[in-house]
């Protein structure tokens, strides 16, 4: 089997390493869908930024008022600072009224009517704000569920080829790690910065009110600021693709030791694998360092910015305005730097976001190779209504990759009712019949039928309800006995369960476990023997009722006692249906009613047993060496191994 | 949080991870106090500022002459760079500590997790292990980096914040202290919800990326059976669980923020009230006032920030306690101090009346009264019924398994006390499912050498007849075999970890049930070459097929973990027991299909 080898996985590790811009507005266009259902909520948020505004400028005022009007008065000074004392107390462009509610009742002393607005509107804006997160964040989170389930189901949809090339690990980060980075950006990303953005207009603007030219001078720092942000902000990506990228990799390297750790311990090669891992880990903590170092400068240039802003207030506003204006300017401005502070994590943030955004999208975008027919064609009536169970395959050319052929103008019928064996060597191509069959991949030319009809134009589900897989290699989900028969269709209750499991003899073993049926199974299924395995999946099978069975070396690696107990089984399994079976081992095809032999992704001969026997060609091959290795076993003279 | 009368519960749950944690803080100790001093000079410049700005306040308040309110305000300026300076370095320096520390710890973890024996990998999910080395040491790394530069810094700049302005004026200082242990008991309170509600979070991520995992492995049988929309069903409830465990955890988030900036706001309502009431009565200079309203707000963001540093500390702990169920499962299969130093084995394989039993409680025992000898380089077959301790009874030799004391000897020495080292470079298995890394096949197959040797991966993919299918393969055995080497065919696979064996060039050999997937020609011709292998090797073959086990020196029969029958090939049929029915039956196979031929 050649899928496809080197490329593919040198691109799916590539992808890890792309790390977008922190605003891609396709992307942002192509999640709003998700949360499109949500807009009155966000809409709602925002409207909510306006009074959360308000209530932030509101206490420097409020301490301003007191200042001026209050305070300076009873001690003699004229309102104004410093020398020139020629500004006025109250900016002329502030409305009256908010100078008016300053005053208050003329029953209550200032101080106390100031003090007592003061707290309402703290408790008002962290009322508001509380509220504001919340809704921000179930919004976000909603939203993220739907993603998730997406993913999920899309995953579920894909072809099996996806699964060769795609590591399991990175995909279940698809669903959790990127999810949760993109639900960041509802709580610390787009919205914090929408939020963050509107209000340094609005502190900027209110400074400009109130003191047109106090403002302009102190806003001197701005451009010294953003310089430094952009400059930090853009090493700052550079620096933390690369620890993305690491991260990556170690967490590949972990997982991957951690599923095959008994092959790393019985080959002792823990302490190879340190120094390796060692080794990643190490050039994760050193792309950090830059990281590290560049978001601490920001920190420090903007935490400096802020405090030259209030020398520049004081040095340059004592002579033109009032205490209490400088009290406000420097609430104010510090209020106005306070988001640059963390603009880098929220850059980060969004960053991040974006790039998981753009993986997960990168995930839903992956066309299943594999998908129905749309519109969805109804069967033809006369297939319909004819014996159900006829498999045919015709002229099927089949490649993983390009033009390596696995099969070649393969063609075959297997009737209703009929029991049909593929036999070959190893890769032979015919593992390649059973993804064909059961249309985990599709034909490169030719045609697959069920009942005359195309697979390509039969919706998955009710293909996957008629043919059922047995494979050896039987994979047990956590989760009872019973569940790994049913698989989750409600329509197999517990008596079908039941059923299902004594005619194939399964039922002994089952109940003989602690809970019976409803016994747990660990992950991997480590608690039952290769045999126990083969006899679930035939009271899998047989409990979902198909009428094509596809069985994949089902009896290959049982010994002979089991051997016994699962012909008896399969004999139960397949009464009455359409069975085809793919097996090494020729005493597994005793039964059946025509054998084809596949060689090189051909078929070379068909017929029944005795007369491929007699024909001597590859088939009297591969019998002859399974003969010779039993007859010895058994010590008999070889009496009919050559025909 | 110390300053509580009775210790949190759920920091007194994570005392040893704690503990352990203070460890790796431990060994940096000296970097530690330089950051210490760094931080204290930090802090010291914050206190400053606000000192120089009412300085220079009161100098405008005063009418001094502008060149000296200029001069004032420079020293603002001065003070502030050496302030960011500080605070630059004293970042970096703890931010790094902490990559240090993530690295350490993820080291730890990784050597942790390759001592710890099979056992352990029974009892515990990957998705769960998965869980703990990605978003537990996440959790770890934010307690240590900014978690840690909170919890200094913070009370400390408290501290000093309070010290000043009590030095400013003592009663209105008291007064603006007032509103702060209130502190105390909010992150008491928000510090107990966080933790079980991130608790509880975890557990939710835990349980998703596990279904995900699980549908994503069994994938196959997923679309087989056709089982997407019960699947959807079952993780849409999962992820509806998810997101009200998410919600609970935001709830208290989003409550603590504005329930701390309520602290500041009432200390700076009392600087207000009283303060005012002070300076209109003259009992305190504008410049005094406008130098402690600087404080209470300076302390704004600190108060805030430290609600948060409260709770990513809450969930760091957690998180270091999950990590330190992990680092604390004993690795119950190391060297012991009773070694006796061993390096070549030659292959005497001896049990005494060994009795085994998996951890898992209530289940039969796998292996009773198995007593057996196999002399150096002899050849065992072993035999039984699925499920009967064949694979088990393998498993013990490298010790994948704890065995008592006493029981197991290889070359006349208890197996528990050969160094591991020994045992793993002396004896190659190849179990049942041939579990290959997402590396080259030359890799894989050298997976097991201390350096890639080529001459011997070669020799050894040839021995296991896997060279001519390296031809076909796109780059020959530099070809990546993918993911539990998906690109390469169950046969492939079974003769690489045949080849991956081999190139050990061990002493003992055991194969369990090693072909099953390789047909019947390949199997043949790998026979064939095995012969030379065998040689001046002890072997073990496990196997169902009596063709297989038929040359060996002696074959046992087990039956539900006993040894029913010991012997020769021919001895055993001569018994006429399990051995003679198995061989009955299988050439009782040949023989129909032998007369259908002659018919």
């Amino acid at each position: 089997m050649t899928a496809p080898a080197g490329v593919a996985e040198q691109d799916s590790l590539h992808e890890e390493e792309a790390l977008g811009k922190a605003y891609d507005a396709r992307l942002l266009r192509r999640l709003w869908r998700y949360v499109a259902p949500y807009r009155a909520q966000i809409a709602l948020t925002l409207l909510l930024v306006a009074p959360m505004f308000a209530l932030e400028l509101a206490p420097a005022w409020i301490v301003k008022t007191g200042l001026d009007q209050v305070i300076a008065p009873s001690i003699g000074v004229s309102g104004a600072l410093g020398a020139g004392g020629a500004a006025s107390t109250a900016a002329p462009a502030v409305p009256a009224t908010v100078d008016g509610l300053a005053h208050g009742p003329a029953s209550i002393p200032p101080l106390v009517w100031l003090g007592i607005l003061y707290l309402v509107a703290m408790l008002a804006s962290s009322g508001l704000q509380f509220w504001q997160t919340l809704v921000m964040a179930k919004t976000g989170q909603l939203a993220m569920r739907t993603l998730r389930s997406e993913v999920f189901a899309h995953i579920s949809r894909l072809h099996l080829g996806f699964f060769d090339r795609m590591p399991v690990g990175r995909l279940v980060t698809r669903a959790t790690n990127d999810v949760e980075n993109v639900a960041e950006m509802f709580s610390a990303g787009v919205v914090a910065l929408l939020t963050d953005l509107l209000k340094m207009v609005g502190f900027a603007v209110a400074l400009f009110l109130v003191n047109a030219k106090l403002a302009l001078v102190t806003f001197l720092v701005v451009p010294l600021l953003a310089g430094a942000a952009i400059v930090f902000r853009l090493r700052i990506r550079e620096a933390f693709r690369s620890v993305r990228v690491r991260i990556a990799r170690i967490n590949a390297m972990l997982q991957e030791t951690v599923t095959g750790m008994k092959v790393v311990q019985l080959f002792s090669r823990e302490s190879r694998n340190m120094r390796d891992f060692a080794e990643l880990n190490a050039a994760h903590r050193d792309a950090w360092v830059m990281s590290i170092r560049y978001d601490a400068a920001l920190f420090a240039v903007v935490e400096m910015a802020g405090s030259l802003s209030v020398a520049i207030i004081i040095w340059y506003g004592t002579g033109v305005a009032a205490a209490g204006v400088l009290y406000v300017f420097i609430d104010w401005m510090r209020r106005f730097f306070l988001p640059l502070r963390d603009l880098s994590a929220k850059y980060s943030v969004m960053q991040s976001s974006m790039a998981s955004c753009e993986r997960i999208f990168q995930l839903l975008d992956t066309e299943p190779a594999v998908r129905d027919a749309t519109p969805r064609r109804r069967p033809p009536a006369a297939a319909a209504a004819g014996p159900r169970g006829a498999v045919a395959l015709e002229n099927v050319w089949f490649a993983y990759n390009g033009e390596d052929w696995i099969l070649k103008d393969v063609s075959l019928r297997v009737e209703p009712g009929e029991k049909v064996a593929l036999v070959g060597a190893t890769g032979a191509g015919k593992t390649s019949i059973i993804k064909l069959l059961t249309r985990f991949y599709d034909v490169s030319r030719g045609r697959v039928l069920l009942d005359g009809v195309d697979l390509r134009e039969l919706p998955q589900e009710e293909l996957r309800h008629r043919v059922a897989l047995v494979q050896q290699d039987v994979f047990l989900f956590s989760g009872s006995v019973a569940e790994n028969i049913s698989l989750g269709r409600s329509d197999i209750d517990l008596a079908a369960i039941e059923r299902a499991a004594r005619a194939v003899e399964a039922h002994g073993f089952i109940s003989a476990l602690p809970e019976g049926y409803q016994t747990n199974l660990h992950e991997r299924g480590a608690n039952f023997s290769g045999g126990q395995r083969q006899l679930l999946s035939f009271a899998r099978a047989l409990a979902h009722g198909a009428d094509v069975l596809v069985l994949d070396e089902a009896t290959s690696s049982i010994d002979t006692e089991t051997e016994a107990l699962i012909q008896q089984a399969l004999r139960v399994l397949w009464k009455g249906k359409t069975a085809l079976v793919i097996a090494h081992r020729l005493s597994t095809i005793q039964d059946v009613d025509r054998i084809h032999v596949l060689h090189h992704g051909r078929i070379v001969e068909s017929g029944r047993h005795e007369e491929l026997l007699a024909r001597r060609g590859v088939y009297h091959r591969l019998y002859r060496l399974q003969y010779e290795t039993q007859k010895t076993v058994a010590g008999a003279p070889a009496t009919g191994g050559k025909g | 949080m110390t300053g509580a009368a009775q210790p949190l519960p759920a920091v007194a749950a994570a005392g040893p991870g704690l503990r352990r944690l203070l460890s790796y803080l431990g060994r940096h100790r000296v970097a530690y106090g330089v950051w210490a001093l760094l931080t204290l000079s930090y802090v010291a410049a914050f206190v400053a500022v606000p000192i120089l700005i009412g300085h220079a306040v009161a100098a405008a308040e005063s009418k001094l002459p502008d060149a000296e309110v200029a001069r004032r305000c420079l020293w603002i300026v001065l003070v502030t760079l050496l302030r960011a300076g500080l605070r630059y370095y004293s970042r970096v320096l703890v931010f790094n500590l902490a990559r240090d520390i993530e690295y350490e710890l993820r080291n730890d973890l990784f050597a942790h997790l390759q001592r710890l024996p099979q056992s352990f990998y029974l009892r515990w999910r990957t998705g769960d292990l998965m869980s703990r080395c990605v978003n537990d040491l996440g959790s770890v790394r934010l307690l240590l980096g900014p978690g840690v530069l909170n919890l200094l810094q913070t009370p400390i700049l408290f501290l000093a914040v309070f010290a000043a302005m009590l030095t400013l004026d003592v009663k209105l200082g008291l007064l603006v202290l007032l509103p702060y242990p209130a502190f105390l008991l909010i992150a008491r309170s928000f510090g107990r919800a966080m933790h079980r509600t991130n608790l509880r979070l975890q557990e939710g991520l835990a349980s998703l990326s596990n279904s995900l995992q699980e549908t994503i492995s069994g994938i196959a049988v997923v679309k087989a059976y056709a089982m997407e929309s019960a699947n959807q069903v079952r993780f849409e409830a999962v992820n509806r669980d998810l997101y009200r465990r998410q919600i609970a955890v935001v709830r208290v988030f989003a409550g603590l923020g504005p329930v701390l900036s309520l602290l500041p706001a009432a200390a700076m309502w009392l600087v207000l009230l009283v303060g005012g009431h002070e300076v209109s009565g003259g009992k305190m200079t504008l410049a005094d006032f406008f130098t402690f309203s600087m404080y209470v707000y300076e302390l704004t963001f600190p108060t805030f920030l430290m609600g948060f540093v409260v709770a990513l500390v809450q969930r760091g702990a957690a998180s270091m306690q999950r990590l330190d169920e992990v680092l604390c499962v004993e690795p119950s299969i190391a060297d012991r101090a009773d070694l006796v130093p061993l390096e070549r084995l030659r292959g005497e394989i001896e049990f005494r009346q060994l009795e085994f039993h998996y951890p898992s409680a209530g289940r039969a025992p796998a292996l009773r009264d198995v007593s057996l000898h196999v002399p150096a380089g002899s050849t065992l077959g072993i035999v039984g019924p699925v499920g009967s301790g064949k694979t088990t009874l393998a498993s013990v030799i490298p010790r994948l398994y704890e065995v008592p004391d006493g029981r197991v000897f290889l070359d006349g020495v208890d197996v528990n006390r050969i160094p591991l080292a020994t045992l793993r470079t002396n004896i190659a298995m190849v179990p049942q499912d041939s579990f290959l890394f997402s590396m080259s096949l030359a890799e894989n197959i050298g997976y097991g050498l201390p350096a890639l040797d080529r001459e011997r991966v070669v020799a050894a993919a040839e021995r296991a007849q896997l060279a001519k299918d390296v031809a076909d393969l796109p780059h020959g055995y530099d070809t990546l075999v993918g993911e539990r080497g998906v690109m390469l065919s169950g046969g492939q696979r079974q003769r690489t970890a045949l080849a991956r064996a081999l190139a050990l060039r061990p002493g003992i050999l055991i194969l369990d049930d090693a072909l099953s997937s390789v047909d019947a020609e390949t199997e043949a011709e790998i026979q064939r070459g095995l012969g030379e292998v065998f040689a001046g090797r002890t072997v073990i073959l496990i196997s169902h097929r009596i063709s297989t086990v038929r040359d060996a020196d002696q074959i046992i029969v087990l039956d539900d973990g006993r040894i029913v029958e010991r012997g020769s090939h021919d001895e055993l049929l001569a018994g006429g027991g399990l051995y003679a029915r198995l061989a009955s039956q299988q050439a009782l196979e040949a023989e129909l299909e032998g007369e259908e031929a002659v018919a």
